[in-house]
Formats: structure tokens, sequence, C-alpha cells
């Protein structure tokens, strides 16, 4: 059972290993928009949501995955603790 | 007629002011708007030494100021090079220094991933947002101190330079493809005759502006006094996202690659209500599996579906209307017959012409025909020939690379590429320019890239390594390398570590061999 305080740690080191460091990044901060300089592309945000889906036993509709809902890792730490809630 | 292409603008700005001509992120601008702002960037790139057909580069994402600067630099006389804003930083310094761009456009978020080596190239830098210190700054507050009533007196014809767009090169950097207004307006004004796009009509720009799907969206808004809806990284990468927007936008022409359309049919929840506005659907620069064209066909009812093909050389040169009645039973998807205004021939190894059946080489001569690649004779050379078909006079036509043959319903049908091109989400991917890249790292000893099949993307890209010293890479290393040269669509997914490349026995590398091996036992 993944405690609530270790959801951000994990969803950042997924996104830095999966994403940022192949593209040359090294560090990104909680608030930056990942779509903003391709950290992400469009078929990384799938990749993404199995992720998160298999990490947090939580399951993300195709209408839930947003702009606003994946923008930032403080984003998706959000998404995927108010489906914890439930 | 228009001849030069910001004669569209003006035309449809006389006649329409108050109509919105682009929109972005909830906002839009009128055409008055788009016109007067324009007059003033062309002044104020004049007064900062902008002349006749010298390079402006447009560095920033997507926004309304972007067809603003397309608009002003045009108006200016000058040629504009619109630049990938997540390409890296040595990719866009490498084309700022190829073509000699003299001004840059751009923001001050974006300026901050430049070197100090390639902004000491350009004379200046106009802001679209943000600020900074420097006599070479420029911020967008000063275009007001400019006239809004007329452009420059500037003498342009339809055979000066508009923009230049960069494409993968094969031996390793980027080519500049150059394109006249003439290049340009040829296939505006096919578009316009065969969609029949009027000022109702609600056009989504999808493409980055640096792509030649662009071209469409936005000259073809202002040619029927249309609206374009600007779609921006918050959008584009959202499928359930682009499906609302296309509803609530009531979008009536989309055009894109054909993986955008896939994504928005497997994860966008689409629904036929939801395509109710959509009269035309356009796809191009990739093959659209017959698979998910039947799902979109089912889907859409409501509008026209055309396949488009042609290289950003030429635009589109040949086309598909989907005749619906054949879907069921049709294998392949047509490239179609050739535009008007266009001609196209199928050529054999030999110089002949192809008979019925038999494969060639697609050549396409007629004025939508790129001059050739900025400052590069040789590559121009090998792909901007000579028409020997045509005795009257001199003539040139582009070879295409792509192999083609003739179908019983007298329709052009893509086969394969002549060389190691390949498309992978429709990106135009010269594996060359990858290997270039990989093989500059000091220490790799042989490297090769192969593309990979995938039914959604086209193609993966995986790379072969073998290193000076065994154990001395990573795959992780390489990849982040390779970001520092290419674009991230480019930087091979699977990296493959050997200790020497399998030869064939003219001591060549033996892709065939790499290709049936196991992909990816290596992936980080």
């Amino acid at each position: 059972m993944i405690q609530a305080a270790e959801v951000k740690d994990r969803i950042r080191e997924y996104v830095l290993e999966e994403f940022a460091k192949t593209k040359g990044i090294d560090q990104i901060t909680d608030d930056e928009v990942l779509t903003k300089n391709g950290i992400i592309d469009s078929m990384g945000i799938f990749r993404l949501v199995a992720f998160l889906e298999e990490t947090f036993n939580v399951r993300v509709g195709d209408e839930e995955i947003t702009h606003d809902n994946l923008e930032s890792i403080d984003a998706i730490e959000k998404l995927v603790l108010s489906k914890a809630k439930k | 007629m228009a001849y030069v292409l910001q004669q569209l603008l003006t035309k449809s700005a006389k006649a329409y002011p108050d109509k919105p001509a682009v929109w972005a992120r909830g906002t839009s601008i009128t055409y008055r708007d788009l016109d007067e702002r324009s007059n003033q960037l062309a002044h104020l790139l004049r007064q900062r030494g902008i002349q006749k057909g010298d390079c402006v580069g447009l560095f920033f994402p997507k926004c309304v100021e972007s067809i603003v600067s397309m608009l002003g630099v045009l108006k200016a006389g000058g040629v504009y090079v619109p630049l990938d804003p997540q390409a890296p930083a040595d990719r866009v310094g490498y084309i700022i220094s190829n073509c000699g761009v003299r001004i840059l456009i751009t923001n001050a978020d974006k300026r901050k991933d430049l070197s100090a080596e390639t902004l000491g190239l350009v004379e200046a830098c106009v802001l679209t947002e943000g600020n900074g210190n420097g006599a070479d700054l420029i911020a967008w507050s000063q275009l007001s101190e400019f006239p809004v009533s007329h452009a420059p007196e500037v003498t342009l014809v339809e055979t000066d330079l508009a923009y230049i767009l960069y494409t993968s090169g094969s031996t390793g950097r980027p080519k500049g493809v150059m394109l006249t207004h003439q290049n340009a307006l040829t296939f505006v004004e096919w578009c316009a005759e065969e969609f029949k796009v009027s000022s109702n009509d609600r056009l989504s720009n999808h493409a980055p502006l640096h792509f030649d799907l662009s071209v469409f969206d936005v000259y073809n808004t202002l040619q029927a006094s249309a609206t374009v809806y600007l779609i921006t990284e918050d959008l584009a990468l959202f499928p359930t996202s682009l499906g609302n927007f296309i509803e609530n936008q009531k979008i009536t022409i989309w055009y894109s690659v054909p993986s955008a359309l896939m994504l928005l049919l497997l994860h966008g929840r689409l629904t036929p209500e939801k395509l109710n506005s959509l009269r035309v659907i356009l796809f191009a620069g990739e093959v659209f599996p017959m698979k998910y064209l039947r799902q979109l066909a089912e889907i859409s009812t409501k509008s026209d579906l055309y396949n488009l093909y042609g290289p950003t050389e030429t635009n589109v040169c040949t086309f598909y209307k989907v005749e619906r009645e054949r879907l069921a039973e049709m294998e392949k998807l047509p490239i179609g017959i050739a535009c008007a205004n266009t001609e196209c021939f199928s050529v054999t190894p030999q110089g002949k012409l192809a008979e019925k059946g038999e494969a060639g080489e697609l050549y396409v001569r007629g004025p939508s025909v790129t001059y050739g690649y900025w400052a590069d004779p040789e590559k121009t050379h090998k792909m901007v020939v000579a028409n020997h078909f045509q005795e009257n006079f001199e003539e040139k036509m582009y070879r295409t690379g792509d192999i083609v043959t003739v179908g019983e319903d007298g329709n052009y049908y893509f086969q394969g590429r002549r060389d190691s091109m390949i498309k992978s989400r429709g990106y135009r991917i010269e594996l060359g320019e990858i290997e270039t890249a990989l093989l500059s790292h000091p220490g790799v000893r042989e490297a090769a890239v192969l593309a990979v099949p995938d039914e959604i993307i086209g193609n993966r890209i995986r790379a072969v390594v073998a290193p000076h010293i065994a154990g001395s890479l990573g795959v992780l290393e390489l990849q982040q390398y390779c970001a520092s040269r290419v674009p991230k669509y480019m930087i091979p997914e699977l990296v493959d570590l050997y200790d020497e490349l399998p030869k064939t026995s003219t001591g060549k590398i033996d892709r065939v061999k790499l290709a049936s091996e196991r992909a990816g036992a290596m992936r980080a």
C-alpha cells in the first residue's frame, strides 16, 4: 500500500527516468509544465497513464486525460490522491 | 489574383475587418488586428534593417503572434524561417547560422535556451513576451510606434522566397527547403477549389508551423476569409480535449497526420455528434492503416475524407478522395492523382516513363516545386533535376524518392522509399541524420539506426551501437547525447549495444540481419 506522502516521489521518479532524462533533461520542478518542452509526447501520455493505473491501483478514464490533470507533477499527484479517497 | 501571400490577408481584411481571423487558447484577433499588427511589425523589421530576401527566424510556441509574425515578415519582403520550439538548441543554432537569420522573433523563455554563440549571430531579437536586458532586444509593445494602415513599399514578385522549411538531412544536418510565394499559392489555389473553403469555414491547425500542413490551415483561411483555430500544446496531446475542442469550436475542416486522428479515434471518446460540424477531413504525411481509416469513416459520416500526398519540396502533389463504398474491400489506400497545376511522372531507373503496373520513382513538375535547398547546391542538383522529357526549353522537376505504381483504378499507389528516409508520427526522419549524430560521440565506434514498424505511429526508432571500449557506454547516455543534437521524435527509443556490428560479405553493416535480431534486448 503506497502512502500518500510517497505518491509524489514515485511520480517524479518515473517522469524523470522515463521521459526527462532520455531527452537530456536532468531535473524538473514539481510545477513545471511537462507538455511545454516536449518532455511528454502524444504516446508518452498513455504510458504515463498506464504507470499511474498500475502503480497506484487507480483507474484513469479517457475523459480525465486532460491538460489540467496531467500538466505537472503537482497536478498528477492531485489526480492520484483524489482517486485514492474513493 | 494574389501573387504574394500577404495579399490574401489584405483582401480579407478589407472585406471582413471585424471577423475573427485567428483563435488560440480561447481568444482571437480580428482580420483588422491581424492586418494592422503585421503592418506594424513589417515597418519595425524594415527599420531594423530587414531587406528583401532576408531571413527572419520564428522561435516560440504556437500562438496568435506566430501568424502576425509570418505575415509581418512577408510584408517586409523577408523570408520567415519557422524554428521548432521543441528542437535542441544545437539544431536551432545550426539552422539560424545556415540561412543567416538576421532577426529572431522569440520570447524571453525560449531565448534563454539558445547559446551565446547562436545569439551572437543574430542582429536583434523581437520578444513576443517577457523582458530582457540588451540593446539587441525589441519588445512587442514597440510595434505600436509604427504605421497601421499600410505595409512598407517593397517590390515583390511571385517567385520571391516566402519561407524556408527545414527537414531532416541524411548526411547529418537538416536541409532548408526554399519556398516561393508561387509555390505556396499554387497549393492554396488548388485547395480552395477542391475543398471549396468559404468564409463560413472554421479550420483547425494541428500541425506545427514548421511543417507544411500548416500552410493550408493558415493561408487557405486567409484566402477564404475564414477563421483558423490554433491547436496549442495544451490541447494537442490530449485526445479527449481535442474531441471536445472540435465540437465546441465547431471545426469544419481538419488537417493532420494520420496518427493524430488514430489517437482521437482510440482515446478521444468520439461520437458522430462530436464530429457533426466537420465537413472535410484531410490527412497526409504517413500511411493511414485501412483498419483505422474504416473506423474513422464510420464515425464521420458527414465528412469528405481525403488522403493527401507530397513532400515539403512540392507541398501536396497528389490527392485521393476516399470512395466510401470501396473501403470495405480496399487493401491499400492510394495516393491518388496529380493536383491541378501539377504534373507527376513515374520514372524507371533507366529514365523511362513506367508502364501500368511497373514500379517507378515519382517525379513532380509545375509551379509548386521548390527551387532547391538553401545554400546547398550539391543536394539541390541531386533532387531538383533537369526534366529530360521536356524538349522545348530547360525545366526542372523534383525526384521524390518515393516508389509508386499506377493501379487499375488509375491512381498512384505508394510502394516504398528509394532510400532510408522513414516516417514516424508523420515526421520525416532520415535515419542517416541520427546515425551521424551517434557517430559524432567520441566513444562510439560503429552505429546503425533502423526503423521498427509500428501499427499506430508508423515506425519506432532503434539504434544499434558498438563502442570503442566494450561496456563503456550506456543506453541513457546515448539517448541524452542524441537529445542534444536531434529533435525529440528522432531520439532512438530502443538502443542495443553490441561489441561489433554484423557485416555483409562486402564489409557493409548487415542491416537485414540486425532487423531480424530481437530488438530492445538492452533497453534502459
